[in-house]
């Protein structure tokens, strides 16, 4: 049988822009070569400018969807403030780690910006927690060696919201063409300070 | 935090049994050092975390902040140490509250074995912790399974080999400081070189009695040159079926409190 | 089975009082006065480190504790319960939040925490409620006052260009939460009052009145620790001295008690104690 990651498919990426952040996913769902759906997006909102992004097995993909969305919930309630960037990595990581015996197979992605300074904030994350704080990119999903090339490629540093939808776009349109377990459209989100955009992109469907 | 969740692991145990292969945790090939010198003692490391052969992060830390006097260098499963560094430094930080006194080394370093000795080496982390306290200057490896080291300079990691060499040609009894420095960072350079498991930049910690000084890319020998041309798209290249823009204000929250207005509808009971 | 035979010791009584609570409150107005000023730049928490003795050695004697690096806590009442106290609040900081955030709480957050200690301890068998008030002193990092007063002000200026209604910022849910000094006190009850300047303990009620003279809006932390050594004179039975005052200051980022340089983002601990020395140099000032 092969890997838990790779049974459903799916792709995700974050970048960094000029105070602004994107993160795009693909729409596929599988059942290894079988198309499902072509409708499962994989970035979830948490908030004004929180977003994560959730690539790997899909049934963990919604159980660890819904599970941060008790947990911010349950924050908000509590102290009566949105969750920052930061400290929602920080509780991903921890809540992963807590099941390093047994983990979720899932490869978290978050991006956002930091409600105070405005400043851009990304991150990825392994399956057991363990943050990458990234400067300029973080790709995740079956489609990561091909979104690696791409972005190190294309991204370039303080690209304005409509550039960075650009190479954000196009980095993962062409990076899924050539993986075929994710493709079929895409959600692409550009966050900014005041506004948030999210486009349907158009994509192959085979 | 010893409270590990095991409710995936069965799942995960019969997952496993039918041939599906463990997840890859992201773990940090890595080189890292240690050295005493003549007034404190100064560790390094490289800066890459790797997936298998995907370089996974090309600027991590791995130089842990345990209390301010004690640091750790850690190789093996990246989240492993940097749990395990972070769980430790939370029990310091408590233990010296109620003592009033400085955490010592043999402490951090005495806590983080029988941790990991618990934990039968499946807690994979490989540390090298280094401080000085009130009993003087310490160095100390840590191995995954609990057994620990003493030593006036060590080296772990997939590049332990290369930096090794350096200290068993280099190294003299009785340095200064900007010695063991260059010493620590010439020893990871060379499994930055020589090591696929190690790369990128060298960090460096020097601890003395007062104070640490962290030295985040103390050298930078692989720094990515401007690319020549750009490949920024002209607007309007990828093709969007729908957009949707949201504003920030409109943005209602998941839950909201609205102030009524007396006008706007009937006025809560409430007891006089 | 031990819990067949541990009765719940704090009981209504016809009346509706729990009077075991009013003993603890009680306990608490028996104790050394304690005070905590804020200011717009910090607060100050001060208190007398009364000893029974002429032999007594008070260098050891601890009465204001940090509890994390930006907040820090005095009581009035029963010394042993306050220990208890300090060492649940600062485990709480760490299990309850540093290791799942990576940060330390805010200041109504660890209040919260411990008024829950406390209040466990009014309705659990075989367990007696606290003997002490606290006065919880922090700072939070977000919006401060003086910053969200402008950004209101900015607010209302677009509401008037669009002529439509704009959600106000920092609202109950979901709104930055507000920054800056913050001053809690709380009871055996486990209820919790925020104050701008306030006093537990013996001469609380003196102490409240003189406050309420001297207290003024946008005062300075040094104002602040001035206005709380004449408060504690006001009420002191002993001799004023570096030795037979404590004083535990929210102030600035203290840098200098980091112990590392060259780590992105660290700031110094904001709560410290005023050493004997420094209360001194404030009383020949006084």
């Amino acid at each position: 049988m092969s890997s838990p990651f790779s049974i459903n498919g799916g792709a995700c990426v974050a970048m960094v822009g000029k105070d602004c952040v994107a993160i795009a996913c693909d729409l596929r769902l599988g059942l290894q070569a079988l198309t499902v759906s072509n409708n499962f997006p994989k970035v979830f909102q948490y908030g004004d400018n929180v977003f994560l992004g959730l690539t790997g097995l899909a049934t963990d993909v919604s159980t660890v969807s819904d599970l941060f969305r008790y947990k911010v919930n349950m924050y908000r309630l509590r102290e009566e403030r949105n969750i920052a960037p930061r400290t929602f990595a920080n509780l991903v990581s921890s809540s992963l780690y807590e099941r390093r015996f047994g983990p979720y197979f899932v490869s978290p992605v978050v991006a956002g910006l930091d409600p105070k300074s405005g400043q851009p904030f990304i991150c990825g994350f392994d399956s057991i927690g363990c943050i990458d704080f990234a400067k300029d990119f973080i790709v995740s999903g079956t489609a990561s060696e091909q979104l690696f090339g791409m972005c190190e490629s294309l991204w370039e540093p303080d690209l304005g919201p409509d550039a960075l939808f650009e190479t954000i776009s196009q980095s993962l349109l062409n990076a899924v063409d050539r993986d075929a377990l994710s493709g079929w459209g895409a959600h692409v989100y550009i966050i900014e300070k005041d506004k948030v955009t999210k486009r349907l992109l158009k994509g192959r469907q085979d | 935090m010893p409270g590990f969740d095991f409710s995936n692991y069965n799942r995960n145990a019969a997952l496993h049994a039918r041939g599906v292969p463990l997840p890859k945790a992201t773990s940090t090939g890595t080189t890292i050092v240690g050295c005493i010198y003549d007034g404190g003692v100064v560790i390094a490391a490289d800066t890459r975390a790797t997936s298998g052969p995907i370089v996974a992060d090309k600027n991590c830390e791995k130089l842990h902040y345990i209390a301010p006097n004690i640091w750790c260098a850690g190789a093996g499963t990246a989240a492993d140490t940097e749990f395990t560094t972070a769980l430790i430094s939370s029990q310091l930080e408590l233990h010296s509250l109620s003592t009033g006194r400085k955490p010592r080394v043999v402490t951090c370093m005495t806590m983080l074995k029988q941790h990991l000795f618990r934990y039968q080496g499946h807690i994979g982390a490989y540390l090298v912790v280094a401080g000085v306290d009130p009993t003087g200057t310490h160095l100390f490896t840590v191995h995954a399974h609990g057994s620990t080291d003493k030593l006036p300079y060590v080296t772990m990691g997939s590049g332990s080999l290369a930096a090794m060499s350096v200290f068993e040609t280099q190294w003299k009894p009785s340095l200064t400081r900007d010695e063991a420095v260059k010493l620590c960072a010439d020893a990871i350079e060379s499994g930055i070189w020589n090591d696929l498991g190690s790369g990128s930049n060298v960090d460096v910690a020097i601890i003395t009695p007062d104070k640490t000084t962290l030295r985040r890319n103390y050298i930078k020998p692989n720094e990515r040159t401007q690319k020549l041309k750009s490949y920024a798209f002209d607007k309007g290249t990828t093709a969007v079926l729908n957009e949707k823009i949201i504003s920030k204000a409109d943005l209602g929250n998941f839950v909201s409190v609205h102030e009524l207005t007396e006008e706007s509808g009937d006025k809560m009971e409430v007891d006089t | 089975m031990a819990d067949r035979y541990s009765f719940s010791l704090t009981t209504f009584s016809p009346s509706g009082k729990l009077v075991q609570i009013e003993y603890a409150l009680n306990a608490v107005n028996q104790g050394v006065t304690a005070l905590g000023i804020k200011a717009t730049n910090g607060i100050v928490l001060a208190t007398e480190k009364k000893s029974s003795s002429p032999l007594a050695d008070p260098s050891s004697l601890s009465k204001i504790s940090l509890i994390t690096p930006n907040i820090g806590m005095v009581y009035s009442g029963m010394g042993p319960d306050y220990r208890v106290l300090v060492d649940r609040a600062r485990k709480v900081s760490h299990t309850g939040y540093k290791r799942i955030y990576n940060e330390y709480p805010p200041t109504r957050i660890l209040v919260q925490d411990v008024a829950r200690v406390m209040q466990e301890a009014t309705q659990s068998g075989g367990v007696r409620p606290y003997g002490v008030s606290l006065l919880v002193a922090g700072w939070d990092e977000g919006i401060l006052p003086e910053d969200e007063q402008e950004a209101l002000e900015a607010g209302k200026e677009v509401e008037d260009e669009d002529g439509e209604r704009k959600k106000k910022l920092g609202g109950k849910t979901g709104g930055i939460l507000k920054g800056g000094p913050m001053l809690y006190q709380v009871d055996p009850s486990g209820s919790y009052f925020p104050w701008k300047a306030t006093a537990i303990g013996k001469s609380a009620t003196t102490a409240k009145t003189f406050l309420e003279k001297r207290y003024t809006e946008g005062l300075e932390l040094e104002d602040a620790v001035h206005i709380a050594l004449l408060t504690l004179k006001e009420t002191i039975e002993g001799e004023m001295s570096g030795d037979t005052i404590e004083i535990g200051i929210v102030g600035p980022p203290a840098d200098h008690l980091l112990g590392v340089e060259g780590v992105e983002g660290a700031v110094g601990p904001r709560f410290r104690k005023l050493t004997p020395q420094e209360i001194e140099d404030y009383l020949t000032n006084l």
